[in-house]
């Protein structure tokens, strides 16, 4: 069963507010790994190469939160 | 599956607003900040005040770089669009805030070579595009924007980009709340803890408000139950006399935080001995510089920067409501000489900022109630 992304906050990958602020984050699942970046969706489908470094290693199916193209947490994993 | 539907449901929302109103003692007024600018929209967004007893305030905190970075270091990051090689970039949020001389969009319109950015790795992939300029990235933000930047910064290394710089902003929420705690006009009771600074930074730094200032602290979600459920955490440390750090945003915020992402910090930054925040005055050890070990990627040693100092017209009383000593309509100048459009306070700056958040939901509703 997959989780409605949303749970982990309402920001997508085009609507994130104020990056500035810093507490937004988008949650994310991964579809593709590529070396140190991943890509992923967000929950209305659209899709971005996000950096893995500081929550690797990630797999398909994980939710990361991504603020700056850049995952800060891994808060689900698939199937591990 | 798990749906957002079950952090919104009108039913558990009854619910915790009557856990509230039974917890709230009436003969007791709590002043509780939320330290963010997310829960502050938040807030506002869903309604969240009308909830509460009239005796619980809510005051906003320093959560939002944009309002507390004084105009000086925006004209200091700006005045490096002098050098002809240099493509000067920022986040779009920061294009409109204005410096002594314009907003980075007003150097852009002069003929400067201004460019927004989504995230610093676009910075320096625009570096890597163009190896006979020099890019400079304008970083700001908390401890969720830190470790982009850092991240940037380790790549550019590890790629050898020389022709890249970071003019760094950042800045830690954590001297804030200690500076908050100390100011002799502090009159809080507890606080709503942020959300996503705090997966990166855990739930460990906050230990000090508990066992030092005896407030309670709590690490909430965005979500009306979420918020509602904070509240009551809240209610019933201060019913009990305790005063403790817990985390009401588990599903999000590890207790340790991001172990790979604060050791990035650790190598690439350092602590500045003191840092001025608008509204605030300096507080120490409170932002990041770059450390000696990557020293060649800041702008600030390879740069020459004016230190420009600028200050805050005298009549904005940013600080006061920072503490929550005011109200955001309660300042002289809200709504009148400082707005969404022409900021002169810290708070109106962004749209994150307390007074234009303010400004934006309820301040007619506000005025009216006075």
């Amino acid at each position: 069963m997959m989780t409605d992304l949303s749970i982990y906050g309402s920001c997508t990958l085009d609507q994130d507010g104020c990056v500035t602020c810093g507490d937004t984050a988008i949650p994310v699942r991964v579809l593709e790994v590529r070396g140190q970046e991943a890509l992923c969706e967000d929950r209305l489908g659209q899709r971005a190469l996000i950096a893995t470094d500081f929550v690797a290693p990630v797999a398909p199916g994980d939710v990361l939160l991504v603020h700056l193209g850049v995952a800060i947490a891994r808060v689900e994993e698939a199937g591990r | 599956m798990r749906y957002v539907d079950e952090f919104r449901d009108p039913k558990l929302i009854r619910a915790l607003a009557d856990e509230i109103a039974r917890l709230a003692d009436p003969g007791r007024h709590y002043r509780v900040m939320e330290v963010c600018g997310g829960h502050t929209h938040a807030i506002y967004r869903h309604g969240i005040k009308s909830l509460l007893p009239e005796n619980i305030d809510l005051i906003h905190g320093p959560g939002c770089p944009v309002c507390v970075l004084p105009m000086g270091r925006v004209d200091d990051g700006l005045s490096l669009t002098q050098y002809p090689d240099v493509i000067f970039t920022a986040f779009g949020d920061m294009m409109r805030v204005p410096g002594t001389h314009g907003s980075p969009i007003e150097y852009k319109a002069r003929g400067a070579d201004v460019r927004m950015v989504y995230s610093p790795l676009d910075a320096l992939k625009l570096a890597q595009e163009n190896p006979d300029r020099h890019v400079v990235f304008f970083a700001i933000g908390f401890e969720t924007t830190a470790p982009s930047t850092a991240l940037t910064i380790m790549r550019a290394k590890a790629l050898g980009i020389r022709n890249f710089s970071v003019f760094c902003n950042h800045v830690l929420i954590v001297p804030a709340i200690r500076a908050i705690l100390d100011s002799p006009d502090m009159r809080l009771d507890a606080f709503i803890g942020p959300g996503h600074v705090s997966t990166v930074i855990g739930c460990r730094p906050y230990l000090f408000i508990a066992r030092n200032y005896r407030k309670p602290i709590v690490i909430s979600g965005f979500e009306p139950v979420d918020l509602l459920q904070s509240m009551v955490m809240i209610l019933r440390q201060l019913a009990e006399g305790r005063a403790e750090v817990e985390n009401q945003y588990s599903r999000v915020v590890p207790w340790d935080g991001n172990r790979a992402a604060l050791k990035a910090m650790a190598d690439v930054f350092e602590l500045r001995p003191y840092f001025e925040w608008r509204g605030l005055g300096f507080i120490s050890q409170s932002a990041l510089k770059i450390s000696e070990a990557y020293a060649e990627w800041d702008a600030e040693r390879r740069f020459e920067i004016p230190g420009v100092r600028v200050t805050d017209p005298k009549a904005a009383q940013c600080g006061e409501v920072l503490k929550g000593v005011l109200k955001p309509h309660q300042c002289k100048l809200f709504g009148r000489e400082c707005t969404p459009e022409h900021p002169i306070g810290a708070l109106m700056v962004s749209s994150e900022g307390a007074c234009a958040a303010y400004y934006h939901y309820i301040h007619r509703a506000a005025a009216v109630a006075d």
